[in-house]
């Protein structure tokens, strides 16, 4: 009998980053799915429980945790299994640099497209004021402006175009790391290697012109290596939506340019 | 183990990492440079990813044995794995975890915040041979910004109110306790380092916060804080800023 729960979403970006590291971990839990289109994070049952309204959010026992990538650290330092964290103190640095970048300044602005293009979209057809009081539950301002712009497709031009920008340089920044290790942030699977991978699994589908296997074969090689891990695929099967299905791409083997250096 | 760190004055991200290394008495070589004037973009290892893209802003870097670090809570987190002084996490993984989403909350919020207002009433003067060099578009672009006197009045009236529940956390945290996590840790001294200057700055956010006083005048006279502010060369080393982290573009 476990006693972790978590509430996720679909097994990527946030919701797959503490999926993915308690997959590895072996760490058994109880699965509470939040359909983040259908509002159910905003819901009162969910603010109980996390009061800012984001997902994920983790029980151990008593506590309640909130925060994926503090929530990894977590997992990693409280239960058995396989290390997430590098031992040496240099290769933890490198892995929490990793993850704040992502976080902070590479994983919004993907967020930002997708919002533009599949949130925003895929709630726009509600029933208006449902979608207007919907909003108005959420306990973030900046998550309310947020929605309202991936509702109503006011992104502007101008950031759009610098999340652009900083998708590309992100994916050039990738490449030349993964050209140096065999993965993100040390020579062992960690935590950044789950983070990175939530975020950017589906780069060769999205972003074709700028990542593939001429472009970026250390990018592809390191996917394709994470995709066939059974931990993924454990993960993945939770999932309800197409987003994290299948990526023809990532089934492909990869060829020997993808070898680090 | 050669290990050199490069930082301006004892305020912000600077006096983040001095304060840790000498609260976990790490050996290390310090060079003073002068973050108002972007000279960090003139050292060797500027354009290494870690230095040119962090995430901080103009903060310190720490170079150990060739590789170059930024990013004060995470370089605090490495010193305190290396060095020997007392630890400056807490032991148990929950309040670990407590002191990383604490810590996230100053960087993502507080940090942008009051590196924006401090840079508005203490502007930065950049050494103009310097700022070309800048790697980071985005980080050039805010040293424009800030160059020009552009400051938006929304950002500014959202910089108090980060600033202001910022002191209410720690009014609430602090209550029956002296220091946030329990025992002095790397969340004091973070969440020191970017408040000290707003106290003249955003007067009404520590109005009578009486708790907040005492735990701000705790952690300054701390050995490892008190150290670092004796590094400082100006009268007020609180009102030493250059550009800050981003203000977060995307909820």
């Amino acid at each position: 009998m476990t006693d972790v729960t978590l509430y996720h979403w679909e097994p990527n970006a946030n919701s797959g980053k503490p999926m993915l590291a308690l997959m590895e971990k072996g760490v058994a839990f109880h699965s509470h799915y939040l359909d983040l289109l259908s509002f159910d994070q905003h819901q009162p049952e969910y603010l109980a429980v996390n009061p800012q309204g984001t997902i994920p959010a983790m029980l151990h026992g008593e506590r309640v945790l909130t925060e994926s990538t503090a929530i990894m650290e977590y997992v990693d330092e409280v239960f058995g299994g396989p290390r997430l964290m590098p031992e040496d103190p240099r290769d933890r640095w490198r892995v929490r640099w990793w993850m704040k970048l992502m976080d902070q300044w590479l994983g919004p602005s993907f967020s930002m497209i997708g919002w533009n293009v599949f949130v925003g979209p895929a709630v726009r057809d509600k029933d208006p004021k449902e979608l207007q009081a919907a909003i108005e539950r959420i306990p973030l301002p900046e998550r309310r402006v947020a929605w309202r712009k991936a509702i109503s497709g006011q992104f502007g031009a101008e950031e759009l175009e610098e999340s652009r920008r900083r998708v590309a340089l992100g994916i050039r920044m990738l490449e030349e790391e993964l050209a140096r290790r065999p993965w993100l942030a040390s020579d062992q699977y960690s935590l950044a290697d789950i983070n990175g991978f939530n975020l950017a699994y589906a780069l060769p589908v999205v972003w074709p012109e700028l990542s593939n296997d001429e472009l970026t074969p250390h990018i592809l090689r390191w996917l394709r290596t994470i995709y066939a891990r059974p931990a993924t695929k454990a993960c993945w099967a939770m999932g309800r939506t197409s987003m994290a299905k299948r990526v023809a791409i990532l089934e492909q083997p990869h060829t020997t340019p993808g070898q680090p250096a | 183990m050669s290990t050199t760190l490069y930082h301006g004055e004892p305020n912000g991200p600077s006096l983040t990492v001095l304060a840790t290394l000498f609260a976990k008495e790490v050996p290390a070589e310090l060079v003073r440079i002068d973050l108002a004037r972007g000279e960090r973009h003139g050292l060797p290892c500027a354009r290494e990813p870690p230095v040119a893209m962090s995430i901080e802003g103009e903060g310190p870097v720490l170079v150990a044995d060739g590789e170059a670090m930024t990013d004060s809570v995470f370089i605090a987190c490495y010193l305190d794995d290396v060095g020997r002084g007392p630890a400056l996490r807490p032991a148990d993984p929950y309040d670990r975890w407590q002191t990383m989403t604490w810590c996230r909350q100053m960087i993502e919020r507080t940090a942008p915040a009051a590196a924006y207002l401090g840079c508005r009433a203490h502007p930065p003067r950049a050494d103009a041979a310097l700022l070309p060099r800048i790697g980071s578009v985005d980080l050039g672009a805010r040293w424009q910004q800030i160059l020009a006197g552009n400051f938006s009045e929304d950002h500014l009236g959202d910089s108090r109110t980060k600033i202001r529940q910022a002191v209410d956390k720690i009014e609430k945290r602090i209550d029956g306790r002296q220091w946030l996590m329990g025992t002095f840790s790397i969340a004091d001294i973070e969440s020191y380092a970017w408040l000290a200057g707003m106290v003249p700055l955003v007067p009404e956010a520590f109005a009578a916060r009486p708790r907040t006083a005492s735990w701000l005048a705790r952690v300054k006279a701390s050995p490892a804080v008190a150290r670092a502010l004796s590094l400082a060369r100006t009268p007020d080393p609180a009102a030493s800023w250059s550009v800050g982290p981003e203000i977060n573009r995307w909820g």
